[in-house]
């Protein structure tokens, strides 16, 4: 997560949100992007019409929520918009995190040792989620607490804890501690 | 978070390489400017495809000889202008739906099921009735021009035709709602957990 602070007030521009936003959540964002899109160019526009989503977003920002809670919405229901919209021409069913778990993870420990291969199924395993479930994991990944979680996405306390649980243990089971370095 | 509290995972995912994008607000504006453009031109091409495709019947329409005849492919021109204006409106997912920054992720995402699920819960008001009145037509008008038992039987196997190619796109869109019905159901469970 990032560490940069945001320093604009609910008083700032659109414009000023939205630079503040790109220069503190702008990496976040391309993160995002590559967890919900596979090609390169598709991948582009997504992030793009994220950012065009975020801009005009701004005008109607009233600060009832925080800066994050506001972009990540934004950004998780722009990717959002865009996997539905992609569904059909996709062959890959889209799965649960439950589901996730008993499919075959095809783990081979001298590839996984290799960081770049690991990053690579990371985000093939995040690509396979729905939507939801992927918004849960990316949250967590991107080391966002379970409370801010539940803000951002509108899932009960609870419920976001067992989620986390799910996918502490299938990233422990399929990233085990030193696969990664 | 610190780098110590990170488990192996988040580390990966957040130290990964980014190709993130800057724009200045003069460049963000062309670009939404030019994006607006890009769904109009989309929007558009959709409109046209749907034209090209009344032309023949227009053509019809246009050079028919009898009352009958012209009702029958005026019928079918409105079912189909009906039928795209509707399909435009209901079936595809939109750029930039409303609520993307007021509603939560949950929110969203089961108001665009449920978008999705009422276009095919209700495709036979929309996509398959429209066309009915034409068909009637058609089907009345050939009957009595061509009068005749072969001619009947042939009208009758290709109604049935027709009958058939509509009972599976409502029984593929009552499959497709269902499956939209369950997701949504996760969803509301999810929300309000028992």
């Amino acid at each position: 997560m990032s560490t940069v602070r945001a320093t604009v007030t609910v008083d700032s521009t659109p414009d000023e949100l939205y630079h503040d936003a790109v220069r503190v959540y702008g990496d976040a964002l391309g993160r995002l992007a590559r967890a919900y899109e596979a090609d390169t160019d598709l991948r582009r526009d997504l992030l793009q019409e994220i950012h065009i989503a975020l801009w005009r977003s701004f005008s109607t920002f009233d600060g009832r929520c925080s800066l994050r809670t506001w972009i990540y919405r934004v950004a998780h229901n722009v990717a959002a918009s865009h996997v539905l919209r992609q569904r059909r021409s996709r062959s890959q069913a889209m799965v649960g995190l439950e589901e996730l778990e008993n499919l075959p993870d095809g783990n081979n420990s001298q590839q996984t040792a290799d960081r770049s291969h690991a990053l690579d199924r990371l985000v093939s395993m995040i690509q396979r989620l729905k939507p939801l479930d992927r918004h849960v994991i990316l949250s967590y990944l991107e080391g966002h607490e379970a409370a801010a979680i539940s803000e951002i996405t509108g899932l009960s306390p609870g419920y976001v804890a067992v989620k986390i649980h799910r996918i502490k243990s299938l990233l422990a089971c399929q990233f085990q501690q030193g696969e990664i370095r | 978070m610190t780098n110590e509290l990170r488990n192996p995972a988040q580390k990966l995912w957040q130290d990964q390489p980014v190709e993130g994008i800057t724009m200045s607000a003069e460049v963000i504006r062309k670009r939404a400017a030019k994006f607006e453009r890009k769904i109009r031109w989309r929007n558009v091409r959709e409109y046209v495809a749907a034209l090209v495709a009344a032309v023949p019947l227009g053509y019809f329409l246009v050079t028919a000889r009898d009352v009958f005849a012209r009702v029958t492919f005026g019928l079918l021109i409105a079912g189909l202008a009906w039928m795209v204006v509707q399909l435009h409106r209901k079936g595809s997912v939109r750029s930039m739906p409303a609520g993307v920054s007021t509603l939560t992720g949950l929110q969203f995402y089961r108001t665009e099921l449920e978008r999705q699920r009422e276009a095919v819960n209700t495709v036979w008001s929309w996509y398959l009735a429209p066309l009915i009145p034409g068909l009637l037509v058609y089907t009345v008008w050939s009957a009595i021009r061509s009068p005749r038992p072969a001619a009947w039987l042939g009208l009758a196997l290709l109604d049935a035709v027709i009958v058939g190619m509509f009972y599976v796109v409502w029984k593929m869109n009552l499959r497709a709602a269902r499956c939209l019905e369950r997701m949504i159901d996760e969803l509301r469970a999810a929300e309000n957990p028992r």
